[in-house]
C-alpha cells in the first residue's frame, strides 16, 4: 500500500504556502510542501522558497504535460497512468531537471519480488558481444552489470544503459560489485584479480597470487569472487578464489580500500576434486565465514565439495565432499549439482546452504547453525504430479530474498518457504515439508535455452542463457496483463 | 393566459420559497470547479468532499486541493451521475482508485458500477477477457464473489481479481493443491484440499497468511480449532457458506468417516456436526462425503451431494439438511444415471443435474421431491441407458434465473420459457409442466475451445476455466456492442 499523504490538512489551509507554476504557458496550483517533498535539493524546492508578492505565477520553460505527471508523483507518491505516454527516458530526464529524480526512482521501482508471481519484464540487450559471460546485480536498487567478452555494460535502477567500459581482459569470467563505481573482475584466461572504475573506464587496481617460496605460484587465474552487498564502508575485504596453471589454488582477501592483498587461506594442491579451485564464493558476513564450492561434472556424474572458511583462522571450520563425503549420508552417489548459500543481511533468517542434486535433481537445505555430518534435509515435493521432474543436471541454484531459484532443464522453479503452522521453536531447525515450489516461467520460456546464471538485485531477477544473447529480467507484477478476446 | 407569454418569474422550475441553493466553488490544483453541497455529500459523511465549507463571495476564501484536476473532474463526475464518463478511459483505473482514497470516497462507488450484479443479462454474455495466472498450474478452483471480485486456486496458490479484474495478490498456501475455494469476505478465502488436512481461512491483504484453520476429528466428536494436531486431520471435500455460517465437508485423513462442519462466519467457532458418517463392514457408499454444498436460501436448507465410482459405476447421494435440527429433509440415493454434477436454483426452486451417463440435464422441482421419481429429463432420456459416460467432466451452474451446464469446451445455457395459462395448448405439446429450453452460448469463432473443467458466476459476469489453460476466461454482458 502507497504512503498516506502526509498533506492531507493542507486542503483547508489558507493560502499560505500556495504557489502558481505557469510551467510551458500552462497554469499549476500547488503548495510549497509538496514542491518541498521532491527533496531539499531539487530545483522546486529552490522554487518553493521563492515568495511571490505580485502573486505572478512562476515561469517554467519545460513542456507542461510531463510536470503535470510528475506534480501528481509529488502529490500522490504515485505514477499517474498518463506517465505511460512518456519514454522512461523522457520522465528520468524531466525528473533530473527538477531534480527529483529519488521520488521517480521509489515510484517505478517494481513492487517486491516473489518468485511464484514473477513474470518475464523486460530482457538487456547490449550492442554488441551479447552472450553475458558474467553478471552482478549488487546493489539493492534493481541495477546490473554484465560482463560480455571483454566489456562490462551496465544498467541503471530504470535498466537504462548507463555505460560501458571495455577492460585489457578478453573473457570476462567473473565480475562482482566491490564499490558501487568499481568492479572486481577476473578470467580464466588471463591472469589477476582486476578492479575497474566503471564510471571513468579505467583500470584502477589488480591483485596477484605470489608466494615468494614458492615459485610455480605465478599466473593464478580468478575463478571466483565474493564481495558482501552494502559492506562496502565494513571494511569487510574482497574474497577471490585463484588458481595457477597447476592447479594449485587458494582463496585471497583484498581489502576493499587499498586493493591489496591482505591473507590468504584455504591453499589446496588442486590435485583432486576435493581440492579443487572453488567455482563459487559467498561471504556470509553474518557467521564470519567464506562458503565456497567447488563441482566438476564427469562421465560419471558430478563431483565437488563445499566448505566454510573463517578468514581470520584461515581453517576450514565445516566441508563436506560429494560423493561420498559425509559417511552417513542418505544420498549417497546423488552429489551435489550446484549449490548456494543464503544470507540475509538483515539477519531476520537463519543462514542456511541450499543444494540440488544431479541424479533425483532433489533441493537439500542445511542450516548453517546446525552443521554436522550429514546436515541436509532434502524438500519434499508435496504434489504427486510434480514429483521425479527431472534430475539436476545442468541445473542452477540461486538463493535470493529467502527464496530458492533452482533452474532445471531450461524450467526455473522457485522454493518458498511457508511459515509452520503450530508455532514451533525458533531453533527447531528446517523442516522439508514447510516449502513449496512452483513454476516462475512458462514452458514455452524454458525452449529459449539452458540457463547459465541467475542473480538477484533489487526486486529483480536477472537469468542469462547458453546461446541466448542478453539477459532476461523478471519481476513481480501487480498487472494483470488480462488479454482482450473479444 | 397563454403559457410562457408573460415573464416568467425568476425562479422557474424551483420552489421559490425554498433558499437558493448554495453553491460549492473549489479550487484543485489550480482549476476552479462549481457543485452543490448535495453532490459533495454523496461522497459519504467521513469524506473529505462533505467536509468542505460552502462557499462565501470572496475568491480569497474558496477552499483549495492540491491535486490533480483532471482525476478531480471525473470523480466529480462520478457524484453528480452515479457513474464515470467515457472521458475516464485515458487513465487507469488505479489512478481513480488512489485520488478515490485521497478524498476518503468509498471506493465502491467506483467499482460496483463495473461488475453489478443488476447487470448480469445471461443472453448478452460475451466472451471478453482472459485473465493470464503466473506459473504452470492450471486452475483448479474458483470463486466469484457477487461483487465481482474473483479468486483462483492454481496448484498451491490463489490469485485475487478486484471488481475491476485487476490481480491484487497471489498468495502461497499450504496446500499442495487448492482443490475447494470460497470467497467470504474481500479479504478472506476459505480453501480446502482433498490431501492435506484442515479448512484454512487466508487473509488475502496479508500475504495469504493462514488467520483460522478450522479441523475436524471423527475419534472425540468435537471440532476444534488450530489446537488440535493436523497430523491426523480431516481433510476437506467442499466449502459452502451461508450468510452466518461457513459449511466445510470433511472427510477423515484414513477415509472411513465423514461429516459436515457448520462454523460461525465470525468467529469460526463450530457450531453443529451434521450427516456424521462412517463406514462399518462393507457399507462403503454409506460414508460418502459430499463433494458438493450449496446453500438454499429460500428454503433455508443446505445442499450435499456426494458421488463414489465404485464397480457398478459411479454411485452418489443427495441431502437436503436442515442445519438447525440436523436431520435430513430429503435424501436420494443415486444408482442409474447418477449426477456428474449437481446444482441448486433458488430463484427456479429446483435441484438441476447433469447425469454422467446421459449426459443430459435433469431438473428436480424443489416443491416435489417427495414425488417417486423426483428427476424430470430436459433433453432425450433414452440416452441414459447407453452406459457412456456422456457426462463425465461436465459442469452445471445456476445463476438467476438460468442454468448453465458445460459439455466439452461448449456452454449450454437452459432458460425457462414463461407461459401464461391460457397460452398453453395441448396443440403445441406443452401439457402442464414447466418449460425449460437450451441454447449453445457464445459466438462460431468462440467453437472449438478446450474442455471446461471449472464454471462460476459473480457479479456480471461468467467465468470459466479450460483443461490445460494458465488462464481463466471472462465472459461480460454489456449493453453495448
Amino acid at each position: 500500500m502507497e504512503e498516506r499523504d502526509p498533506d492531507l490538512n493542507s486542503a483547508s489551509r489558507t493560502d499560505n504556502g500556495r504557489i502558481k507554476l505557469n510551467v510551458g504557458g500552462k497554469l499549476f496550483e500547488t503548495t510549497a510542501h509538496t514542491l518541498r517533498s521532491g527533496g531539499p535539493d531539487s530545483l522546486l524546492a529552490a522554487l518553493s522558497d521563492r515568495t511571490a508578492e505580485d502573486g505572478e505565477p512562476i515561469f517554467i520553460d519545460r513542456d507542461p504535460e510531463i510536470f503535470s505527471v510528475l506534480l501528481s508523483l509529488l502529490r500522490s507518491y504515485r505514477l499517474p497512468s498518463t506517465a505511460r505516454r512518456f519514454s522512461k527516458q523522457d520522465l528520468v530526464e524531466e525528473a533530473q531537471y527538477y531534480g527529483i529524480e529519488a521520488r521517480l526512482r521509489s515510484a517505478m521501482a517494481p513492487p517486491p519480488l516473489v518468485g511464484f508471481d514473477a513474470a518475464l519484464a523486460a530482457t538487456i540487450r547490449p550492442a554488441s558481444d551479447g552472450f553475458p559471460t558474467a553478471l552482478s546485480a549488487g546493489s539493492g536498487d534493481g541495477s546490473v552489470w554484465i560482463a560480455h567478452g571483454g566489456q562490462i555494460s551496465t544498467y541503471d535502477w530504470s535498466l537504462a544503459h548507463a555505460g560501458t567500459v571495455r577492460t585489457h581482459l578478453d573473457q570476462i569470467t567473473s565480475l562482482r560489485r566491490v564499490w558501487p563505481e568499481i568492479a572486481g573482475i577476473g578470467s580464466l584466461d588471463s591472469p589477476g584479480l582486476h578492479f575497474y572504475d566503471v564510471s571513468s573506464s579505467r583500470h584502477v587496481g589488480s591483485a596477484h597470487w605470489s608466494d615468494p617460496s614458492d615459485p610455480r605460484v605465478y599466473k593464478a587465474r580468478v575463478t571466483a569472487i565474493a564481495a558482501a552487498a552494502g559492506a562496502e564502508s565494513s571494511g569487510e575485504p574482497v574474497f577471490a578464489a585463484l588458481e595457477c596453471p597447476h592447479r594449485e589454488n587458494c582463496i585471497l582477501a583484498v581489502d576493499r580500500t587499498t586493493l591489496k592483498i591482505v591473507a590468504e587461506i584455504g591453499r589446496q594442491s588442486g590435485g583432486a576434486a576435493k581440492a579443487a579451485a572453488a567455482g563459487k564464493l559467498v561471504h556470509v558476513r553474518e557467521r564470519g565465514v567464506v562458503f565456497a564450492a567447488a563441482v566438476s561434472a564427469g562421465a560419471f556424474g558430478y563431483s565437488g565439495y563445499m566448505r566454510l572458511w573463517d578468514p581470520r583462522s584461515g581453517e576450514a571450520v565445516w566441508e563436506t565432499s560429494e560423493p561420498g563425503g559425509g559417511g552417513r549420508s542418505t544420498r549417497f552417489g546423488d552429489a551435489f549439482a550446484d549449490a548456494d548459500a543464503d544470507v540475509d543481511p538483515e539477519g531476520q533468517r537463519a543462514p542456511a546452504i541450499y543444494k540440488v542434486c544431479w541424479k533425483t535433481g532433489d533441493v537439500g537445505v542445511a542450516d548453517m547453525r546446525m552443521l554436522g555430518e550429514d546436515p541436509w534435509v532434502y524438500l519434499e515435493e508435496r504434489s504427486p504430479g510434480l514429483r521425479n521432474a527431472g534430475g539436476g543436471r545442468n541445473s542452477v541454484l540461486h538463493c535470493y530474498k529467502g527464496q530458492v531459484f533452482v533452474s532445471r532443464e531450461g524450467g526455473l522453479e522457485v522454493w518458498s518457504r511457508i511459515e509452520d503452522e503450530e508455532e514451533e521453536d525458533e531453533d527447531a531447525g528446517i523442516s522439508g515439508t514447510s516449502y513449496r515450489r512452483n513454476f516462475v516461467d512458462r514452458e514455452e520460456d524454458a525452449r529459449r535455452g539452458l540457463v547459465k546464471r541467475m542473480e538477484g538485485g533489487g526486486d529483480r531477477l536477472f537469468v542469462s542463457r547458453e546461446g541466448m544473447e542478453g539477459i532476461e529480467v523478471w519481476e513481480s507484477s501487480d498487472l494483470s496483463g488480462a488479454i482482450s478476446l473479444l | 393566459m397563454p403559457p410562457f407569454s408573460g415573464r416568467l418569474p425568476s425562479s422557474a422550475g424551483l420552489n421559490p420559497k425554498r433558499p437558493e441553493p448554495s453553491i460549492v466553488t473549489l479550487n484543485v490544483g489550480g482549476q476552479l470547479f462549481q457543485t452543490t453541497p448535495q453532490t459533495l455529500s454523496l461522497a459519504g459523511p467521513k469524506s473529505l468532499l462533505s467536509s468542505l465549507p460552502c462557499s462565501s463571495s470572496s475568491p480569497s476564501e474558496i477552499p483549495f486541493i492540491d491535486r490533480d484536476p483532471q482525476l478531480f473532474s471525473l470523480l466529480l463526475s462520478l457524484l453528480r451521475t452515479g457513474r464515470l464518463p467515457s472521458s475516464s478511459a485515458a487513465f487507469d483505473l488505479d489512478d481513480l482508485l488512489a485520488e478515490a482514497r485521497f478524498y476518503g470516497l468509498d471506493a465502491d462507488l467506483l467499482l460496483s458500477p463495473l461488475s453489478d450484479p443488476s447487470l448480469f443479462d445471461p443472453f448478452a454474455l460475451r466472451r471478453s477477457l482472459a485473465l493470464p495466472l503466473p506459473g504452470r498450474d492450471p486452475p483448479s478452483a474458483l470463486s466469484a464473489a457477487p461483487s465481482g471480485s474473483l479468486l483462483v486456486a492454481h496448484g498451491s496458490k490463489i490469485t485475487a481479481f478486484d471488481p475491476a479484474l485487476r490481480r491484487r495478490a497471489t498468495v502461497l498456501t499450504r496446500f499442495p493443491a487448492v482443490d475447494s475455494l470460497l470467497a467470504l469476505s474481500p479479504s478472506l478465502a476459505a480453501a480446502g484440499a482433498t490431501d492435506f488436512p484442515g479448512l484454512h481461512l487466508l487473509d488475502l491483504a496479508r500475504a495469504g497468511s493462514v488467520a483460522h484453520a478450522l479441523h475436524w476429528s471423527p475419534l472425540p466428536a468435537t471440532a476444534t480449532t488450530s489446537s488440535s494436531s493436523s497430523a491426523a486431520g480431516a481433510t476437506v471435500q467442499a466449502i459452502g457458506a451461508s450468510p452466518d455460517l461457513l459449511f466445510g465437508s470433511f472427510e477423515s485423513c484414513r477415509r472411513n468417516a465423514s461429516a459436515i462442519l457448520a462454523f460461525d462466519r465470525n468467529t469460526f467457532e463450530p457450531v453443529a456436526e451434521i450427516g456424521r458418517r462412517e463406514i462399518y463392514g462393507a457399507e462403503l457408499d454409506s460414508a460418502i462425503p459430499a463433494t458438493k454444498l450449496s446453500w438454499i436460501h429460500g428454503f433455508n436448507l443446505l445442499m450435499a451431494a456426494g458421488s463414489h465410482g465404485g464397480p457398478s459405476g459411479l454411485l452418489g447421494n443427495i441431502r437436503l439438511w436442515d442445519v438447525r435440527s440436523g436431520e435430513a429433509v430429503w435424501d436420494l440415493k443415486e444408482s442409474a444415471d447418477c449426477f456428474a454434477d449437481i446444482t441448486v436454483s433458488d430463484s427456479l426452486s429446483s435441484l438441476f443435474k447433469v447425469g454422467v451417463n446421459s449426459g443430459e440435464v435433469f431438473m428436480a422441482d424443489m416443491r416435489k421431491l417427495s414425488a417417486e421419481e423426483p428427476w424430470v429429463c430436459l433433453g432425450d432420456a433414452r440416452k441414459a441407458a447407453t452406459g457412456r459416460k456422456e457426462g463425465s467432466g461436465c459442469r452445471i451452474e445456476s445463476h438467476g434465473r438460468q442454468v448453465f451446464c458445460s459439455r466439452g469446451g461448449e456452454v449450454e445455457m437452459w432458460t425457462e420459457v414463461l407461459m401464461g395459462p391460457s397460452t398453453r395448448s395441448r396443440e403445441d405439446g406443452l401439457n402442464g409442466e414447466r418449460i425449460m429450453r437450451r441454447n449453445m452460448m457464445g459466438r462460431a469463432k468462440d467453437g472449438g475451445a478446450k474442455k471446461i473443467t471449472l464454471l462460476g458466476f459473480g457479479g456480471s459476469r461468467m467465468v470459466v476455466a479450460r483443461k490445460d489453460e494458465q488462464c481463466v476466461e471472462v465472459w461480460e454482458s454489456s449493453a453495448w456492442s
